[in-house]
């Protein structure tokens, strides 16, 4: 079903003349809107990459580098940033894209019906000095800002004004929930929201292409058995994620490949430490073993995470040490190994806890939010057996999963943290500072685990510039959640995906699926 | 039938009495009949004594090695001496002996979803059939709202009320009660259709005539004459219920809704090993669907025998 | 009559107004729509503020009394999932459901009468005996179960049919159909068998016993007697007297084939009503899974009121 292509930068600009490739793909989740922001979320976000662009975007590595920003430099002390526009940039229906885009698109972004004005939290004020150049002031020094703004895409003011969207509208929609108007690679062409999404190269765009797709069809396909199947027959020609388990098969099978990779969630144990009883099982109303960082380490050890990884995840994951995988900015270096499988030691250190003769509780899991979700709890629920506390597992689909955990309705659960910013600071803000909505920290912290030194260094890390000191700070940060045992983080969870042995494509570890990056050969 | 309406008989002479029925005669001679029955009752005494033929217990998270995952049926585990006969699935668990505790879980809800929808769907089909007027009007459009519900949705409706009511430490049980609830419920409308019907026919039949002339009551009168009289078609309709009862409750689970993965049911071991039939751990799939289609399938062929030999016309 | 018309007619509407209440009771079990529409970084803020907008801060009661007023008006809301209205989403959906279910219907009908008039005529036969037998399996196994055979069967491993989807639709005017193009109807072979195969075996049997019950009656006798031929005999004598309660089995049997279609969808992402469905459960998307539900239950109790109906008109008896 492919043609043979040169795979030459050539064969791309001349292809739109010679019968269409088409490229088909499929994902488990259909983007809600085309609106670049309106909705927060990965499926959305990662799609709309293609056809929207930002200010500065990921490369392969997903080191940030200029897009639609040459080049960007720090205002005074702290005061904020300067971003240089490239010139020449065209938006799909023609305009021309300046200064002016910048400011409606941060108006738009962060205006009160958007779900990403939590991204501009740190800004005061947005100026255009010229057309090419726009100033954005913070209100504290910031010196991440660059990095956490790949995902602000760029909106045209002429065309979203003409067509009455100049505020994103998630209720009810409005013209750019069906229709895109961005800088990017890919036009949309037709959008039949949960059934098919039709892209088509930009001949206007202002980088050299590397792919050679000439259209890009995606349909969401949530049964996972039914994509394998869609992938192995040769219906579509990417599939995201391959399950794990059969990951070996299209791997093994002739005309068919198996892309891995590891993404930046990180899996890991939580439990529910604030407060002074169990919730769950016939123990429920006696003292919270939880409180007690011992049994939490001894949980810790409990885990046999290699175990885990070789049957469950195939191999395919790597343990993990702290609530980022090693890969992100601020990683701790020094931190990196994770408490060792130890039964003996777990038992002992229940014993000295008081807990001897071991407990029961609840233990909260999703089934269909991570990559084998269900089956991890299982077996952690068989190595915590082993050790003598019992779990009482209560797995439910991911829409009764949130507000359970937000209701306090756990004595232990199973969370996944994938960094939005690729900082560390990232799942600290959200997952160990102490609760305050107010100041919107601790936001996720569902177990309340609190520690007065973490709430004073977070705000240090956040204005921090020099990133020695930065970095010594997140040290000391991990050390204290580490040796307090806030999280049990077991595994950063792998990407997987499938394709036809004729596709090159790269594979980044946000898992977003970049159009731009895909040879059909 | 001529054996059910005799309350006097004691049990040993029913069965004899059973026996040398027509029923009991065309048993006798129906191939499909007997081995139906012998595979439905041996997958039944195997499920009732699965602590004993068992070789682990499954449901006990301690007795589990996480390392023996995967292990092919008929070979050792890589990493302890163990032998299984079936193989083991993703957990570590046998299959053999999941199978078996599986499939306790299985019968008892079919078994008790089938009671509860036998017993709602047969006192609402007298009063529907009894009685008339109101009481019928609005039974029978109960029963069009409980048509219009599929079964994935009354049981996602129970298991979130029942999760508001239950105390926190017994909802660990809770999804079999909701499973049996949401199953029974969507079982009943049948049942009160035919005893409605037939209940229709029965209350102007003589001898129903003449026991209300006698004075007597409607309850006795419902429950000792008519009821007997439309056990047939209700006997008939139970079998099959329990079958489909059974591949109701692998449905439940398939959309999430179903026994948990710590405790599985049939069900839900297909469910799980329907994510490795790809990837070529086919026993963890295949030896529970053919547990399943076994029992299904016999208590199927059953039902069907049993309707043949309960209609007179056919003799 | 037309007293009882009335009457019947009003229950309907009552029924159809309690499946609605009961419908928001539950939705409010269901989880909660608000954590799918807001990201990870939400505040409870955020949360509080859409979650006044929507309405859901209001009891059910409330929620509900509100959509039957707009849906009373036409208006059946706009998608959480979407943004968009949902009659609009629901029109564009119908047609790949209502497709899928006439084939499949008339696949359970043509093979149901076909195997069940051979099981009838060849009633100890053995292979009579195995179609029985074998029609059960079908019945004996779930649904799902034989959905993903199939696709493993005829997609993967033999590679001959298409393992999802609708393949290529022509759009008639909003009308999109999949029965103008080859790769549609290939699409419609698999899943059209897997929601099918059930009621197949339910009208083989019915077929089966309506076949057993005519053929012994005088008539058909007689007809026997007079020497006509065998195949005069069942064709145009006993076949046609069985046809009446298996239309009507048939015709009510076309509502749950729609209703059940949830998980055939399901399992080959077949773009209908049912996977709608399923994702709005996923979702929590409040209208659109109180838009199905009001469409199906007015399907059934329609279905139901149209057969009670015409009893009425055949037989007087029935009009108490």
């Amino acid at each position: 079903m492919f043609k043979l292509f040169a795979s030459t930068a050539l064969t791309l600009c001349l292809a739109g003349a010679a019968s269409a490739e088409t490229f088909k793909w499929a994902g488990t989740t259909d983007p809600q809107t085309m609106d670049p922001h309106a909705v927060n979320s990965a499926p959305v976000l990662g799609f709309l990459n293609n056809v929207y662009e930002g200010l500065v975007r990921r490369g392969k590595d997903m080191a940030v580098e200029p897009a639609l920003a040459t080049s960007w430099e720090p205002i005074g002390v702290g005061e904020g940033w300067r971003f240089n526009l490239r010139k020449g940039v065209k938006f799909h229906d023609g305009a021309d894209f300046t200064a002016e885009d910048v400011l409606f698109s941060y108006q738009r972004a962060s205006s009160e019906a958007s779900d990403t004005r939590s991204w501009f939290a740190p800004v005061a004020d947005v100026k255009v000095v010229d057309d090419y150049t726009v100033d954005i002031l913070t209100s504290a020094p910031n010196p991440i800002f660059p990095d956490s703004i790949a995902n602000w895409m760029m909106m045209d003011k002429g065309w979203a004004e003409a067509n009455s969207t100049a505020l994103p509208d998630k209720e009810n929609g409005n013209y750019a929930t069906l229709n895109a108007n961005g800088t990017g690679a890919f036009m949309l062409k037709d959008r039949q929201p949960g059934l098919t999404t039709t892209l088509a190269p930009f001949d206007g765009w202002w980088d050299e292409a590397e792919h050679n797709i000439t259209e890009a069809v995606f349909t969401p396909i949530d049964n996972p058995a039914t994509a394998v199947a869609a992938l192995l027959s040769g219906d579509v020609d990417m599939i995201n994620p391959v399950p794990i388990q059969d990951a070996a098969r299209v791997d093994e099978r002739d005309g068919t490949k198996v892309i891995r990779g590891i993404e930046a969630r990180v899996i890991m144990l939580g439990f529910g430490q604030d407060r002074d009883e169990l919730k769950y099982t016939a123990m429920a109303g006696q003292p919270n073993p939880f409180k007690d960082a011992r049994v939490r380490e001894a949980v810790a050890k409990a885990i046999n995470v290699d175990a885990i990884l070789k049957t469950i995840m195939r191999g395919s994951a790597e343990p993990a040490s702290q609530l980022v995988s090693p890969a992100m900015r601020g990683f701790s270096d020094a931190l990196a190994a994770r408490p060792a499988y130890d039964v003996a030691g777990a038992k002992a250190l229940l014993a000295e806890a008081g807990y001897g003769d071991g407990f029961s509780f609840g233990l909260k899991c999703p089934n269909n939010r991570y990559l084998n979700d269900e089956a991890v709890c299982q077996a952690v629920t068989g190595m915590l057996a082993q050790v003598g506390i019992k779990a009482e597992l209560d797995a439910m689909p991911v829409q009764n999963y949130w507000p359970e955990l937000r209701a306090d309705n756990f004595d232990m659960y199973l969370l996944g943290w994938s960094p939005g910013t690729f900082d560390h600071e990232h799942p600290v803000r959200f997952l160990v500072t102490t609760p305050n909505p107010e100041k919107k920290l601790g936001s996720w912290n569902f177990g309340g685990f609190s520690n007065a030194r973490v709430d004073e260094l977070l705000p240090m890390v956040q204005s921090e510039i020099d990133d020695g000191k930065r970095q010594a700070m997140m040290d000391e940060i991990t050390s204290i959640y580490q040796s307090e045992h806030a999280y049990v983080p077991m595994y950063v969870q792998p990407l997987v995906w499938g394709a036809q042995d004729n596709i090159e494509l790269t594979q980044r570890p946000d898992n977003f699926f970049i159009l731009r990056w895909v040879t059909v050969n | 039938m001529t054996t059910s309406s005799e309350q006097t008989a004691k049990p040993k002479s029913m069965l004899a009495r059973a026996w040398d029925s027509d029923v009991g005669y065309s048993f006798r001679h129906s191939p499909v009949a007997i081995i139906s029955s012998t595979v439905a009752l041996l997958l039944i005494l195997a499920a009732v004594f699965a602590p004993l033929l068992a070789v682990m217990n499954p449901f006990d998270p301690a007795s589990l090695n996480l390392l023996n995952g995967f292990t092919p049926p008929l070979s050792q585990a890589e990493f302890s001496p163990d032998w299984f006969l079936l193989g083991t699935d993703d957990q570590g668990r046998d299959v053999y002996s999941t199978i078996l505790y599986g499939m306790r879980i299985s019968l008892f809800v079919g078994f008790a979803a089938v009671a509860l929808g036998m017993v709602i769907g047969i006192t609402l089909g007298l009063i529907s059939g009894y009685f008339g007027g109101w009481a019928d009007a609005i039974i029978m459009r109960i029963a069009d709202v409980q048509l219009t519900f599929p079964s994935i949705l009354v049981a996602m409706l129970i298991f979130g009320v029942a999760k508001g009511v239950t105390p926190v430490e017994y909802r660990d049980q809770l999804a079999i009660w909701v499973l049996i609830l949401a199953i029974g419920l969507s079982d009943w409308v049948q049942f009160a259709r035919v005893v409605r019907g037939a209940t229709l026919v029965e209350k102007n039949k003589e001898y129903v005539q003449a026991a209300r002339l006698m004075g007597r009551g409607a309850l006795p009168i419902l429950f000792r004459h008519i009821l007997p009289n439309v056990m047939s078609p209700v006997l008939v309709i139970a079998t099959i219920s329990l079958a489909l009862a059974i591949i109701a409750e692998a449905t439940l689970s398939f959309l999430g809704v179903g026994a948990p993965a710590t405790q599985p049911s049939l069900g839900t071991l297909i469910r799980i090993g329907q994510g490795f039939l790809f990837s070529g751990e086919w026993w963890i799939l295949v030896f529970p669907a053919v547990t399943l289609l076994a029992l299904a399938l016999s208590v199927n062929l059953l039902g069907d025998w049993l309707r043949d030999a309960l209609n007179p016309k056919l003799r | 009559m037309l007293s009882y018309i009335i009457r019947r007619v009003l229950q309907s509407v009552l029924v159809l107004l309690i499946v609605g209440l009961v419908a928001f009771a539950m939705f409010t079990f269901m989880g909660d729509p608000i954590d799918n529409m807001l990201g990870q970084e939400r505040t409870q803020e955020d949360v509080d503020r859409l979650r006044a907008r929507l309405g859901l801060d209001q009891p059910f009661v409330v929620q509900y009394v509100k959509f039957i007023l707009s849906a009373l008006q036409g208006n059946f809301g706009v998608s959480y999932e979407q943004g968009r209205p949902v009659a609009q989403i629901l029109a564009e959906r119908a047609p790949a459901t209502l497709e899928l279910a006439l084939v499949s219907g008339v696949f359970a009908l043509g093979a149901g009468i076909v195997l069940g008039v051979f099981t009838a005529i060849r009633r100890n036969g053995f292979m009579a005996q195995m179609v029985m037998t074998i029609s059960l399996v079908g019945v004996s196994l779930p649904t799902f179960l034989i959905g993903i055979l199939l696709i493993y069967l005829f997609s993967v491993e033999l590679d001959w049919l298409p393992s999802f989807g609708r393949g290529e639709v022509v759009d008639l005017g909003g009308w999109t159909t999949g029965f103008l193009t080859t790769s549609g109807l290939r699409a419609l072979i698999l899943p059209a068998i897997t929601l099918g195969l059930y009621q197949m075996t339910l009208i083989m049997r019915l077929v089966r016993s309506q076949m057993l019950e005519v053929l012994r009656q005088d008539y058909v006798r007689f007809a026997r007697a007079r020497g006509l031929p065998e195949r005069a005999v069942l064709f145009r004598h006993a076949l046609k007297n069985t046809m009446v309660p298996v239309i009507t089995v048939a015709g009510l049997q076309l509502g749950s084939i729609i209703a059940f279609a949830i998980i055939t969808e399901t399992v080959f992402q077949w773009p209908g009503v049912g996977l709608l469905f399923i994702n709005a459960i996923q979702f929590v998307d409040i209208p659109v899974m109180a838009a199905y539900l009001m469409l199906i239950s007015v399907m059934f109790v329609g279905i139901n009121l149209l057969v009670d109906l015409l009893y009425v008109a055949i037989d007087p008896r029935l009009r108490t």
